[in-house]
């Protein structure tokens, strides 16, 4: 459906003079029909710039970038993309409720169903309280919701979000999560850049890490989850029989209130150990991996420099 | 949780047609009502000082003006056109060249600048057709506002509300609008560059538009910006408009505005 070919993009000081800085360094990916694709990387990476070329705001230096086979303009300016931008601007005199009928104007959204379109974005956005106001007047996390409803408003088949819960409180980032859900269908693409591991680990189907420009590793989300990471660090909560726990796991670091953490042992040797504390009578509340799968894989693949969110 | 918004109709493109009433009514609120108001302004602050002196003629005429156009209303009615003639003269450009101004103003940069472009542009419409319409209705509310304001003032002053009044209006507006839709849609400093073509095209032909030498041909990249009062002149007094100057005017700023629709069509939109 998508495809970055060997795809390089420099940016040049004004003129050609100065120094050339690459963004994005001989980048080639293939995104499916169906799959929810997530991207991620540290600030400064490339991801903008990225999703700048998907979307024909910018054009590559080298390689090709196609959507369904056509260069991204033209797909663009025939068939539309549901997108969310990392920051959102919509003119600030604009009222909610007028800015989505523009969009849904733009978007193709014939008369007779503009009003329904509308409601029915400004409802499951949770916007309602808000459609009479200006864009001035919205928290961050509302313009989100505004900017998240804009792009929902077609029936696009590409729906490319950027840090789509930023500025989200908790319960809209978990609503965010059922949206995507929702979004999901066989012919549909979607795109997720976020700093945010654990939504992503949540929501797509394969994550790009993404550092200095180039594609350093695809993760199968699915997959890894089910990979043994031998060395990786866990924590143990103990709610009864903490003071055993030492003498099974010598190299535990205690947290305090029963947990501990369990550094450079096997798995083997952890479940022989939990094994042994329980049959001892003692009663584990919890044991699991520090840093989730794709969190282990995003700090190889970037370096421990960058602490993921 | 309710189900996504959105139908299944897919492939549609863009109502850019349909977003031209939105396109209006922009115009109307941020730019054509700053137009109003400021020429509005000007023409007060033009015709408030020369109207005690007119209302001062106009009860003392002399016997020998009035014998010399056949009685007081004849004689009155001169000295009303000679006013108007003087006020449109200075007013007509003012009010073109600031239209064009406010309505160009950003037109194209500041979406660029201000982020807009991204929602704007992920939806399936074209740059150069969104931005081409918007050309096309700016130029639509400027002939709006500058008859209403002719109405108002024939109202209060003078009738002056006539068809080559509103030709010389639009056409010249084609000339400012089409140069400041072409710098709005490839740089950004678009109000400042306008300024700049205007003033340079005035001296230089002014300067060197009766030179010989070969490298006078080159003025023929800017307009003649300064014989645009042989316009307003002719305007002003009624007479035969000079047609193959508006038409240079004209089809210069047409050719203008054609080389911005380009200028979209190619020109990546993130980079400002």
């Amino acid at each position: 459906m998508i495809s970055f070919s060997h795809v390089s993009k420099s940016y040049r000081a004004v003129l050609g003079v100065g120094r050339v800085v690459p963004a994005l360094v001989d980048f080639s990916l293939e995104l499916r029909e169906g799959e929810v694709f997530g991207l991620a990387g540290p600030n400064g990476a490339g991801k903008s710039t990225l999703i700048s070329l998907l979307l024909g705001f910018l054009g590559p230096t080298e390689g090709e970038v196609a959507i369904d086979g056509l260069e991204p303009r033209r797909y663009v300016e025939t068939r539309g993309v549901g997108y969310l931008s990392e920051l959102v601007n919509i003119p600030a005199a604009w009222r909610v409720t007028a800015a989505l009928h523009r969009y849904a104007l733009l978007s193709g959204v014939p008369s007779a169903e503009l009003g329904t379109r509308v409601q029915a974005a400004i409802a499951q956005l949770g916007l309602e309280e808000h459609k009479s106001k200006r864009v001035r007047q919205l928290s961050k996390g509302n313009l989100q919701r505004l900017g998240l409803a804009q792009a929902l408003l077609s029936d696009a088949r590409v729906i490319v979000l950027d840090e789509p819960t930023h500025g989200l409180d908790p319960v809209w980032t978990q609503r965010f999560r059922d949206i995507v859900t929702l979004l999901r269908r066989p012919d549909r693409t979607i795109l997720i850049a976020s700093h945010n591991l654990d939504e992503l680990a949540r929501l797509a189907d394969r994550v790009g890490i993404i550092d200095r420009g180039r594609l350093q590793r695809i993760v199968d989300v699915r997959a890894t989850e089910r990979d043994v990471v031998e060395g990786a660090a866990y924590r143990i909560v103990v709610t009864r029989g903490e003071e055993r726990v030492v003498e099974h796991f010598p190299s535990a670091r205690a947290l305090g209130r029963g947990e501990f953490e369990l550094t450079g042992i096997s798995l083997d040797v952890i479940n022989l150990g939990v094994g042994a504390l329980i049959a001892e009578g003692a009663l584990v509340n919890a044991l699991y991996p520090v840093h989730s799968a794709l969190e282990q894989q995003f700090r190889e693949a970037v370096g421990a420099k960058e602490e993921p969110s | 949780m309710t189900a996504p918004v959105a139908s299944s109709r897919a492939d549609r493109r863009g109502r850019v047609g349909a977003y031209g009433l939105w396109q209006f009514r922009d115009y109307l609120l941020d730019r054509g009502a700053p137009t109003f108001i400021v020429s509005s302004l000007f023409a007060y602050l033009t015709v408030a000082p020369m109207l005690p002196g007119l209302k001062r003629n106009m009860d003392t005429l002399p016997p020998k003006l009035i014998a010399r156009w056949g009685g007081v209303d004849a004689a009155r009615a001169v000295l009303m056109h000679d006013f108007n003639e003087l006020f449109l003269r200075s007013f007509l450009g003012v009010v073109v060249f600031l239209g064009a101004l406010f309505a160009m103003n950003g037109i194209v940069a500041n979406d660029r600048k201000q982020g807009f472009y991204r929602f704007l542009f992920s939806k399936p419409i074209s740059p150069s057709r969104y931005y081409g319409q918007a050309f096309v209705i700016h130029w639509a509310g400027f002939l709006v506002v500058a008859v209403v304001m002719t109405l108002i003032y024939g109202a209060l002053v003078f009738p002056i509300l006539s068809v080559p009044l509103v030709q010389a209006l639009a056409l010249m507006f084609l000339l400012y609008a089409g140069i400041a839709f072409l710098l709005s849609a490839a740089a950004r400093w678009d109000w400042l560059s306008l300024v700049s073509v205007t003033v340079a095209a005035s001296y230089l032909w002014s300067r060197y538009g009766a030179s010989t030498s070969p490298f006078a041909k080159l003025l023929y990249l800017l307009p003649p910006l300064d014989r645009t009062s042989e316009i307003y002149s002719a305007v002003a007094k009624g007479d035969a408009i000079p047609w193959n100057l508006l038409q240079w005017y004209a089809g210069y700023g047409l050719v203008a505005y054609l080389l911005g629709l380009v200028v979209l069509r190619y020109r990546r939109l993130a980079i400002v």
